[in-house]
């Protein structure tokens, strides 16, 4: 209540465009990882500022100082004008005024949506607002966000990614901060709820509120951001206004030219091998179109459409997971058969990485190491008994291979990046030496460098003839990347690419209609 | 939405429903055998079990495996702080009621200040306190100690008019706890319990909350160490860890998730409730009370099983 009470409105200043926050110096050291050595940032009232840099470039670090997650070692910050050494929790960050939407859907869900939405809004035992204002108020700003609302006493646990991450924005709305945080917040909306949400970033900053967004979406930050700072290894490098074109971004955030596409290391109009799947009558929903689907060694196929139209389910089909009707077949050059089970999945050389790292991929607690070869102990068996120095010598040629950059192999999973966790988990399937490679959306929340690793190696893979099946849920990966894209509307395949023939403009007309479909 | 989702919907949300019918069920078939129950009794030898199963909860829903080992312990250093400490020095009035709860709640307060400021897991804390509050009773009281003549408390056993006593002394812990958790405190509670990352994040007092709850714990525990000895009319540090593992499967049995976020105290109490009836039940068919610890088990594992198959567990599905 007090945040969006009158004084604060004055605390903002009517004109607006004044430093709301400033941080100067700011350091911090995770033991002898050093994450910020030297940033600077203002956020004016007002704007919409990108943080951009790669994974590793301090940007999350920087906002979690300012979310009061991380202390800083070094460096103050600056407030409306009061100073702060640092913020000693979320609740102290979010009581000057800070809201922060994490990546990581952070949602109760066991809890209704309207218990999410109002989390942490009041007291030990005491609370401002009457249940029927809450209710109110809730339903305003999921309206706002959402073109289809959840009930206010559904459970979150019950919701699609895209409604629980509105949620977590939701909440975050309605503490009116003056600061607002979006941490990746956005990777897991879909189309229609971003655009919604945009909407509400500007209204919000044309009210004098400042707001700090971190993506990895260029579109999105040249769509919606006013001014960014570039950091680079823990520093920043520059503050630019809008004006900036993307090469000249990515040579900032890498500190060279390292613009590598897949057609610069691989062959166009390359002949594809034998087929090695092939789904016959797959109807992901019923009563929908059946898909007949073959992919080809060394093909490199992409899934797109707007979020939920049923790519997911049909990568997830190609495992041979329940969901879909129909015959996954496998072809090998012993025969065919039929995947009907994700362990004969595994069995017939199909791997698959998924899409929630953190949740699916990741054993938070293990090594790096450990973390690699968990899918794969069998081949360091020597007589029976796990070899260590057989699983350590099979992981370094990986990690060279993958371009991993890590500090010990028997260090924890969580020292790296989320980048280098995608490229460990990557690595962990690649070791089952498979002939066809499911990934669901591997690129989302990691850097550019670590993507732009990922796109050689899946250059290199597919010319030694791996078959590829991506999720991705970008376009540009999908323009730059695919031999073939498979375009998904309402649990149908609504159309088909082949490389010649995509472009911008056709592939995301095609998430939306008719018009633009290549069939 | 069809009537599966709507069943499932309304067994989230009610996680208890399982023990419910259970209870339901026992009772019918208790009433049968036995049609003149005498329910006053009845009642008096379920309480201090219904009040342990209380207890347990809060801790429980906290979350991160806070599963409070030192219940049982409490109540059983409340009964002897009670019967060799307070009543020779004249305290042995209703008075008492506050001073005990005092005490429990200090010790519960004790333990989740440990589990918070050096972030050990509940578990291992609990039942280090376990150890150590045992080691109190036998302390204080190396042999058992005789309650003298009639007190306050033995009259909880009997009956206020016609209302069994139980049903006061089991109503004082659930009314506290619904005043509790109609306050924002309730949501706090069940926000850490189901995610305590994202209720951090969101400016909850996290550990203000869990050390609230495993207070409370300790404070209803005191409180049913009264009910406890008011039944039995001795101390007896040697039973000090007697309900331990019967409150934590009571709640389990009735739906209070043991990975926090889920349940409630009505839920325990039902649980409570189900156990304490397998018993008389199968007294009455005098069967022998060594199949009691069978029956058990085979029960909490199949209310679990239950529990998540009704639940549809969605998570599953889409993995």
């Amino acid at each position: 209540m007090h945040l969006g009470s009158p004084d604060t409105a004055d605390a903002l200043g009517a004109a607006g465009t004044g430093p709301l926050v400033r941080m100067v110096g700011i350091r911090k050291a995770f033991g002898p990882t050093v994450a910020l050595r030297n940033a600077d940032v203002e956020i004016r009232s007002g704007e919409i500022h990108a943080l951009m840099g790669e994974n590793g470039s301090g940007k999350s670090t920087l906002v979690k100082i300012l979310s009061g997650v991380h202390a800083p070692d070094a460096g103050t910050i600056e407030i409306g004008g009061s100073a702060h050494k640092a913020f000693r929790s979320p609740n102290e960050s979010l009581r000057n005024g800070i809201a922060t939407v994490f990546q990581e859907v952070l949602t109760v869900e066991t809890q209704t949506v309207l218990a999410n939405l109002w989390l942490g809004s009041d007291g030990l035992f005491g609370t401002r607002r009457s249940k029927r204002e809450k209710q109110r108020l809730a339903g305003e700003v999921l309206a706002q966000l959402v073109e289809i609302p959840p009930s206010l006493d559904a459970l979150v646990g019950e919701l699609e990614l895209s409604d629980r991450q509105a949620c977590a924005i939701a909440r975050a709305l309605l503490r009116e901060p003056r600061l607002l945080i979006l941490d990746e917040a956005t990777s897991a909306l879909d189309f229609d709820t971003r655009g919604r949400l945009f909407e509400v970033l500007r209204q919000r900053s044309a009210e004098g509120v400042g707001v700090v967004l971190i993506s990895h979406r260029m579109d999105e930050v040249r769509e919606i951001a006013d001014r960014l700072t570039v950091l680079r290894s823990g520093e920043t490098v520059a503050t630019l206004d809008d004006d900036w074109t993307t090469p000249q971004l990515v040579t900032l955030m890498t500190g060279s030219d390292r613009l590598t596409d897949r057609r610069a290391t691989t062959s166009d109009g390359r002949e594809h091998g034998t087929v090695v799947l092939s789904t016959r009558d797959l109807r992901l929903a019923t009563g929908s179109d059946p898909i007949d689907f073959t992919l080809r060694a060394g093909e490199l196929v992409g899934l797109a459409g707007l979020e939920g139209q049923g790519q997911d389910l049909f990568i997830r089909a190609l495992w041979g997971l329940p969901g879909a009707e129909g015959q996954v077949v496998r072809h090998t050059r012993a025969g065919t058969r039929t995947v009907a089970s994700k362990y004969a999945a595994k069995r017939s050389g199909i791997a698959y990485v998924p899409r929630e790292r953190r949740a699916e991929s990741i054993f938070g607690w293990m090594s790096i190491l450990e973390n690699f070869n968990a899918a794969t102990l069998r081949i360091d068996r020597r007589a029976g008994l796990l070899s260590g120095r057989a699983a350590l010598a099979r992981f370094e040629r990986y990690a060279a291979k993958l371009k991993i950059k890590f500090g010990r192999p028997g260090d924890g999973i969580g020292t790296l990046s989320g980048g280098n966790q995608q490229k460990v988990i990557i690595a962990r399937w690649l070791a089952s030496d498979p002939d066809v490679l499911l990934l669901n959306d591997p690129t989302r929340g990691i850097d550019i460098g670590a993507k732009h690793d990922l796109y050689a190696l899946l250059g290199e893979l597919t010319e030694q003839g791996l078959a590829v099946v991506m999720l991705s849920t970008e376009v540009e990966e999908h323009i730059e990347l695919m031999d073939r894209v498979l375009v998904f509307r309402e649990n149908e395949l609504a159309a088909e690419f082949t490389k010649g023939e995509l472009d911008r403009d056709r592939l995301v007309g095609s998430f939306f209609s008719d018009e633009g479909s290549g069939r | 939405m069809s009537v599966g989702a709507r069943i499932r919907t309304l067994l989230r949300r009610h996680t208890y429903a399982f023990a419910l019918l259970l209870v339901v069920v026992l009772l019918i078939v208790n009433i049968s055998i036995q049609p003149n129950i005498n329910w006053t009794n009845l009642l008096a030898s379920f309480a201090p079990l219904a009040i342990a199963a209380i207890a347990s909860t809060p801790s429980i829903i906290s979350g991160r495996g806070g599963i409070d080992m030192s219940t049982s312990p409490v109540m059983t250093l409340s009964a002897i702080f009670f019967v060799s400490v307070l009543i020779p020095s004249g305290l042995g009035g209703i008075e008492a009621i506050p001073i005990v709860m005092l005490l429990g709640g200090a010790v519960g307060a004790a333990i989740g200040l440990i589990i918070v400021i050096l972030r050990l897991s509940p578990i291992v804390v609990s039942l280090a306190a376990y150890f150590i509050v045992i080691g109190i009773n036998l302390k204080i009281a190396p042999r058992p100690v005789l309650m003298q003549g009639d007190n306050w408390v033995t009259s909880l056993s009997g009956s206020f008019g016609p209302v069994p006593a139980a049903l006061v002394s089991i109503a004082i812990p659930v009314a506290i706890w619904a005043i509790l958790m109609s306050t924002s405190y309730g949501r706090n509670l069940y926000a850490i319990g189901g995610n305590d990352a994202t209720a951090y994040s969101a400016g909850v007092p996290v550990s203000a909350t869990r050390v609230i709850a495993f207070a409370t714990g300790g404070a209803f525990a005191a409180f049913g160490g009264l009910v406890l000895v008011g039944l039995v009319r001795t101390a007896d540090s040697s039973t000090s860890g007697a309900y331990t593992l019967m409150a934590i499967a009571a709640a389990a049995l009735g739906g209070v998730s043991l990975t926090g976020g889920r349940g409630s105290v009505v839920g325990a109490l039902l649980g409570a409730a189900a156990i304490f009836l397998i018993q008389s039940v199968l007294a009455d068919l005098r069967m022998p009370p060594t199949w009691l610890p069978m029956v058990y088990g085979a029960l909490l594992i199949v209310s679990v099983v239950l529990g998540s198959i009704l639940l549809g567990q969605k998570k599953g599905a889409r993995t």
